[in-house]
């Protein structure tokens, strides 16, 4: 790895550490092995959205070419977000691509995925059945966010109606994740998600 | 859609700002910090700052306008930026070296004379003492000259192409034209 990649990041490690995010838990950052190619981060759902009161892992990949390039990162934790990948966790924001400029840190990205859970944006989605959702039924897109964070990210909102209807489907013998995945995607119609499912 | 880059990667000073902010200055000082290059977070070294008052080092600058060729803007705020536009700051405990001769060559500064108070003695002065220097020295100015005329035209272009052929490029013209004149010479004492 390149020595400038290397440099930053132990420079960004403690900027993020000594940073007030850090001491109220809302970001975190650690090396994962030796080389600071890898490291994991974690953020908090920002108040006042489904994600509250749960924590996200995030895989954050160092290019050779950093800070040149931007870092790869990627939702390790499930979530329900338009512009997140409800199956793979990846993610669609601009500063992770072509809107990337150097000066940008570790902390920066993950302030920016915070305020990506504050204000989704399904005009310009990662997951189409998810940004359809959050643009048609936002009462429903809501409270399935939420279903997933506590279910994915300890959250702490549980949704007894969500749970039995995937109980439901577990019976019939598929897996809870799947059974969650169908039900969300199919706005929590039970009929159409056991339909999907056996077809 | 991001947090507003601009505000996001200044210093924030919104909650509680002034606390944190000593507690990330841990062992460097404030002064220091001020000097740090946006790119590689250390000292500026070579350094050069952007219309726009953003310090950097020059090869690190270098590097992201050759990562982005087509989209050529500042890594902080995302205002304009070129080649030309940047400015070199000379520090006076900096180094004597001439710029130039490192990799990436770091744009020169833009120079300009002050207003001649129009005495004659001194412009006098200036014509003589060039006029002997002119001749003792004659391919070195002529060399020197040539480098500098020719570097803007080569330096715009290179913002786009690659570098390390520019250079063979202007070394190259250096040398043939301290052949020209060292061949002039010769003819001047042979006839
Ligand atoms: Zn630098
Ligand atoms: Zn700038």
């Amino acid at each position: 790895m390149a020595n400038i990649a290397v440099q930053r990041i132990k420079r960004e490690l403690k900027e993020v550490l000594n940073s007030d995010e850090v001491a109220r838990c809302s970001i975190h950052v650690e090396l994962v092995g030796e080389s600071f190619a890898e490291l994991k981060g974690e953020i908090a759902g920002p108040p006042d959205t489904p994600y509250e009161g749960a924590r996200f892992q995030l895989e954050i990949k160092i290019p050779e070419t950093y800070p040149f390039n931007p870092p790869k990162v990627r939702f390790v934790t499930k979530i329900w977000h338009p512009n997140v990948s409800s199956v793979t966790g990846a993610i669609c924001l601009d500063i992770l691509k072509h809107q990337w400029a150097a000066a940008m840190t570790l902390r920066t990205v993950l302030l920016s995925l915070q305020a990506l859970l504050a204000s989704p944006e399904p005009d310009d989605p990662q997951d189409a059945v998810v940004a359809r959702q959050c643009k048609d039924k936002p009462q429903i897109f809501h409270l399935t966010a939420q279903h997933w964070a506590n279910a994915y990210a300890g959250g702490p909102s549980i949704n007894t109606d969500y749970e039995n209807k995937i109980r439901r489907l577990k019976d019939l013998g598929v897996t809870e994740m799947n059974a969650r995945a169908s039900l969300s995607s199919c706005d929590w119609d039970l009929e159409r998600a056991t339909e999907q499912i056996f077809s | 859609m991001a947090v507003d880059e601009e505000s996001d990667t200044s210093p924030r000073n919104s909650t509680g700002g002034e606390n944190t902010e000593n507690k990330r200055n841990e062992g460097r000082g404030e002064e220091e910090r001020a000097f740090e290059c946006n790119i590689c977070l250390d000292t500026a070294k070579d350094a050069v700052i952007s219309m726009c008052g953003h310090l950097f080092c020059w090869p690190c600058l270098h590097q992201w306008l050759e990562t982005r060729p087509n989209r050529q803007s500042c890594p902080v705020c995302k205002a304009a930026i070129s080649r030309d536009k940047v400015i070199p700051l000379y520090g006076r405990g900096g180094s004597k070296e001439d710029p130039r001769e490192k990799l990436p060559p770091r744009p020169q500064g833009q120079r300009t004379e002050p207003e001649n108070t129009g005495a004659f003695s001194n412009f006098g002065f200036d014509g003589g003492f060039q006029m002997s220097f002119g001749i003792g020295a004659f391919p070195f100015g002529l060399f020197a000259s040539t480098f500098n005329f020719g570097d803007p035209v080569i330096r715009g272009h290179g913002a786009h192409g690659t570098n390390p052929a520019n250079l063979e490029d202007e070394r190259f013209l250096s040398q043939l034209f301290l052949w020209v004149a060292i061949l002039f010479i010769f003819w001047l004492l042979v006839a």
